[in-house]
């Protein structure tokens, strides 16, 4: 009599597994969804300060790492800096303020309040020089007029060396919002707050409609009969209606403004697909012979269930889960937009929400980052759950 | 049974099927030979996965092309031409009309969404001339000799209306519809219950001898063998391992494989009673592991060191062959 | 075939049932009056915005008028204004949306995926699935802002061609393309990777089946094979799809609705629900709720006209 081998064992050794670890996209999808989570919990960790998520790192809407940007914003965004300089130097405290002044990484440059208020004048006159004109980007003339604002406000800031220098490099790479905070920074952040949701949403959706779905397939009777005509239900109310019911109970109560209320929505509709599947596997798993057997020889029904059934449908499970992450992802840009989503954090469907004003004005990188940083993660998923279904459920449609 | 001709009218020659798997490029038919003669019964006999399927949809070019190819020594050779060069054009004018094939599960072989007239109506419809009043008329006249029941009203039918055996019978009233030379049928009567597959069988027999059709029976039931076939060719593991008339093959047989075959079926009979039903020990190889030398040794009663250093070559003598080092001689 | 749509609408009927008490039970957790009114708002209008909507009544009650699916009841956000006037003028705007994006969509993606099982495993096929993966991994959001962006405002803007309206509605074949093409082909694209992908894996299966085997045998071309045989087989479960995705259309065109300010009924029920205006939320989360039903049950006749198999039983 062989060894008993934990059902867990045989699921890793199976010819699904085998065929998975050899189909190339899936391995690197599996990569990239490691990536994002090494991000996720060096974010949840504190890598990131919550200055560089919150607070304004420099000018608003200020272009990435490629590509100019039109005279006029250019002009507000000196403008910006030269006011926060001075704004600092006329303090009541001058001194202390301009040493614990910070923009981003930025510090004002050493020197008395004098002699910066100096400075500031000189920049101001500079900015007046090129304020004069009206065609910015056009006019010969103001090409080495611009250098020279751009000397002038540089002269108010002392850029930050070595490794700090490396960061403030990399908070500006992909430009500022309208709030003038870190485009990048705040991705980088919204990735922790995807991967939280995708998996608590996920999980719990998942949990949920196995059980239900592996109870109503094996039981049948009554205890089907209930299970499908919830989920008929529940499937029955656009998600979004659903979702709006949620946000109506929710507001103005305890829980308005956590994640709950969106944790609630997700669960609420995730939990029927995977209910679905799981269901008609066990029932056809039921009529199957070993299982049959396993009756014959005396073996209680739920250990039954739990033992022998709801292990071969841990596949499902997997390739659920990864749908279903899929679903939170998107569902959370959505919720964003309706004002039903995250509010107290960045995301990417705060992020991209905000955008919208700004692609009117030709600003793409917010929108770029955040959907870029999206559609790689759910793409991995994609392909993820398209590799698992090729490897353990070949008759899949 | 129908006088064979001199020449025959299917040659096969080194026909090697070979797929593209997960596990690399396995040979599924591994040099098969054969000639079929016009009005002749061949039956190929083997154990589920021994090839015959494959070798009888490599000859009518039904297998997926971006999953399977024949090796380049491969020759049908009909009607002057090497099926397995000729052209997607050409495949199409024999196949339906000059080489015919019915399969294993009626159930699923027809089109469940179009009348069992419309699907006779489609093989006279590539085929042949007839205009439309023609080909229902035929098409009642084919279904009639394949003594289907009230075949006006079965025209009208769907698939799903039918009986197992009527499914059959129309498959087979579809495939001779244009007269084809060659019959190939897989496992026509396996899906079948006994009685019904007598009848089927009966009626291919009649059949044959009115349309002088030659028929090619791929089953793994030797009793059907007995019933119905002329010549037989044994496969094991892709390859021929014998090939005679079927007197020769179950009076003498010569590989050991064919002797362990005709030993298992059930035999009834006051001596049998009581003895336990003799198997054949062991599973057949995968294609994928296949051991050095005879493919069979590993399940051979007579195996010895000569079987496992070389794979014996098909050696053929008086009109029959086998594939085996220490073949039986003699009567059973 | 009539036992069995009979079947399907007796099985119906207590689900919708429980969508409806569901629903109530839900807005009912918050009250609503307060809600409306305010935490500050007097006893004597609470008391009358109730009576308005018979909410002091025993639920038993409210559950059978609801049911009784009667609108003349009043907006609390627009006074004066009844229920159904507003779903009488909201329901045209939503079905300019929701009809040709469905007719679109279906014609479209089915297309594509014929040209892409038919050239299964070569270039055309490889290139289109990746096509269709990465379509799908891009946000719905994402797809209105580019669509506005570049179909509306740069192509007027820059392009001097006013195609497409940023925003707005009117009735109208006339104004049609202006207002709602744009939000259409929206629709279309965002749903095109979804489809296109399931309707080729239909197909491929369709492909793989006996009767295709016996169809070639019989001396059938390639083509003959594709278009009569295989796709009359996988427009069985086409067309079951097609009909379920309709009520996701109606979630796609209440983000189109609200974003292009068409005012259709996703956009009257968004409204409410910021309003907190208690008696367009209900009634209108009772019509979705219907027209789910109804379309449920729309797809099992479908089904069961085009399945011989069905039909004939």
């Amino acid at each position: 009599m062989s060894e008993e081998i934990g059902p867990l064992q045989k699921f890793l050794r199976g010819r699904g597994m085998r065929k998975l670890r050899r189909d190339r996209m899936a391995l690197a999808a599996l990569s990239v969804i490691g990536l994002y989570l090494l991000i996720a919990l060096s974010v949840m960790a504190g890598v990131l300060d919550n200055a560089d998520v919150f607070d304004r790192v420099g000018p608003d809407n200020v272009a990435g790492f490629w590509g100019t940007q039109d005279g006029e914003r250019r002009l507000d965004h000196h403008q910006l800096r030269i006011e926060r300089v001075e704004r600092a130097a006329k303090t009541t405290d001058p001194t202390k303020s301009l040493a614990e002044f910070r923009l981003g990484g930025l510090r004002a440059s050493a020197g008395t309040p004098e002699e910066v208020l100096g400075r500031v004048e000189e920049a101001w006159r500079a900015l007046d020089a090129v304020a004069a004109y009206d065609e910015l980007d056009v006019s010969p003339e103001v090409g080495p007029l611009f250098e020279e604002l751009d000397a002038k406000v540089a002269a108010l800031y002392e850029e930050p060396a070595g490794f700090a220098g490396f960061v403030q490099s990399l908070r500006m790479s992909l430009g500022t919002d309208r709030q003038g905070r870190s485009i990048l920074f705040r991705a980088l952040y919204s990735t922790k707050v995807a991967v939280q949701i995708g998996v608590v949403a996920s999980l719990i959706s998942v949990l949920l409609g196995t059980l239900l779905g592996a109870a109503a397939g094996y039981f049948g009777g009554w205890v089907d009969h209930a299970v499908v005509w919830l989920y008929s239900t529940f499937s029955s109310i656009p998600w979004i209606v659903l979702l709006m019911v949620l946000a109506a109970m929710f507001r103005g109560g305890a829980l308005d403004g956590t994640l709950i209320p969106v944790y609630a929505a997700f669960c609420m509709s995730f939990w029927i697909s995977p209910c679905r599947v799981v269901r008609g596997e066990v029932m056809k798993l039921k009529e199957l012979e070993y299982v049959q057997a396993a009756s014959a020889i005396g073996f209680g029904r739920v250990r039954i269930l739990l033992k022998h059934v709801v292990p071969n449908t841990a596949h499902l499970m997997f390739i659920n889960f990864s749908l279903l992450f899929i679903g939170a992802i998107k569902a959370e840009v959505i919720l964003s937009f309706l004002g039903l989503g995250v509010k107290n954090e960045p995301s990417w469907g705060v992020m991209i929400n905000q955008a919208k004003a700004e692609v009117l004005n030709g600003f793409f990188w917010q929108i770029g980052t955040a959907t870029a940083l999206m559609v790689v993660l759910v793409l991995a998923f994609n392909i993820l759950s398209d590799a698992l279904q090729d490897a353990f459920d070949p008759k899949h449609v | 049974m129908s006088a064979t001709a001199t020449e025959p009218i299917l040659q096969v020659r080194n026909l090697s099927t070979c797929f593209k798997t997960d596990l690399g490029v396995v040979t599924a038919v591994d040099d098969v030979s054969f000639d079929l003669h016009a009005g002749e019964t061949l039956g190929i006999v083997g154990e589920s996965g021994c090839g015959k399927t494959v070798t009888s949809k490599s000859i009518m070019r039904l297998l997926p092309s971006h999953l399977s190819f024949q090796k380049p020594e491969s020759q049908v050779l009909f009607g002057g031409q090497n099926l397995c060069t000729a052209s997607e054009e050409e495949m199409r004018r024999v196949r339906g009309d000059k080489i015919a094939m019915i399969f294993q599960e009626p159930m699923t072989s027809l089109n469940p969404v179009f009348k069992i007239g419309w699907q006779l109506d489609e093989a006279l419809r590539y085929h042949t001339d007839l205009d439309r009043a023609g080909r229902r008329a035929r098409a009642v006249e084919m279904l009639r000799l394949v003594e289907m029941p009230e075949p006006e009203r079965r025209v009208d039918e769907y698939p799903h209306q039918l009986s197992g055996g009527m499914r059959q019978r129309v498959m087979i009233a579809m495939a001779l519809c244009c007269e084809p030379d060659i019959l190939i049928a897989d496992e026509p009567t396996t899906a079948l219950d006994v009685t019904i597959q007598a009848q089927i069988l009966d009626l291919m027999n009649g059949l044959k001898e009115k349309l002088d059709t030659a028929i090619v029976l791929i089953t793994h039931d030797l009793g059907v063998v007995a019933q119905v076939c002329d010549r037989v060719m044994v496969m094991y593991a892709g390859r021929v391992i014998e090939s005679a008339g079927v007197h020769e093959v179950f009076h003498s047989p010569r590989h050991p494989y064919t002797q362990a075959l005709l030993e298992s079926i059930p035999k009834s009979g006051a001596r049998e009673h009581g003895k336990r039903l003799p198997t054949i020990p062991g599973i057949v190889p995968s294609l994928t592991e296949l051991p050095h030398g005879c493919r069979f040794q590993d399940r051979c009663a007579y195996k010895e060191e000569r079987c496992v250093e070389s794979e014996p070559a098909l050696e053929t003598s008086g009109g029959r062959s086998h594939r085996c080092h220490f073949p039986l001689g003699g009567e059973r | 075939m009539w036992t069995y749509v009979a079947r399907k609408l007796l099985y119906n009927i207590p689900v919708y049932l429980g969508i409806i008490l569901f629903l109530m039970l839900a807005l009912r957790v918050n009250d609503p009056a307060y809600a409306f009114l305010g935490k500050n708002a007097k006893p004597e209008d609470l008391l009358a915005i109730r009576a308005q909507l018979g909410l002091d009544q025993p639920f038993f009650m409210q559950y059978l008028e609801v049911l009784s699916f009667d609108f003349s009841i009043e907006s609390w956000a627009n006074k004066g204004l009844k229920v159904s006037d507003m779903l009488r003028a909201s329901i045209v705007p939503s079905l300019s949306i929701t009809l040709p994006a469905l007719f679109l969509t279906s014609i479209i993606s089915v297309s594509i995926a014929i040209i892409s099982a038919y050239f299964r495993g070569r270039g055309v096929d490889r290139s289109l699935m990746v096509l269709a993966v990465v379509g799908m991994s891009v946000s719905f959001l994402v797809y209105i802002i580019f669509g506005q962006y570049w179909g509306a405002y740069l192509l007027t803007r820059e392009g001097g061609i006013d195609a497409f309206a940023i925003g707005g509605f009117e009735p109208g074949l006339t104004h049609w393309r202006y207002y709602c093409l744009l939000p259409v082909l929206i629709s279309v694209i965002v749903s095109m990777g979804y489809d296109t992908r399931f309707y080729r894996s239909v197909m491929v299966e369709e492909s793989s089946r006996d009767y295709i085997t016996t169809a070639v045998a019989k001396g059938a071309g390639k083509r003959k094979v594709m278009f009569v045989h295989m796709l009359k087989n996988a427009m069985i479960p086409i067309i079951t799809r097609i009909m379920t995705t309709l009520p996701f259309l109606i979630m796609g065109s209440l983000l189109l609705e609200v974003y292009f300010n068409i005012p259709g009924m996703g956009r009257v029920l968004y409204k409410a629900i910021q309003e907190q205006d208690f008696p367009v939320i209900q009634s209108f989360v009772v019509i979705f709720a219907a027209f789910f039903i109804l379309s449920n049950i729309l797809t099992d006749v479908l089904y069961a006209l085009v399945d011989p198999r069905v039909r004939l039983s």
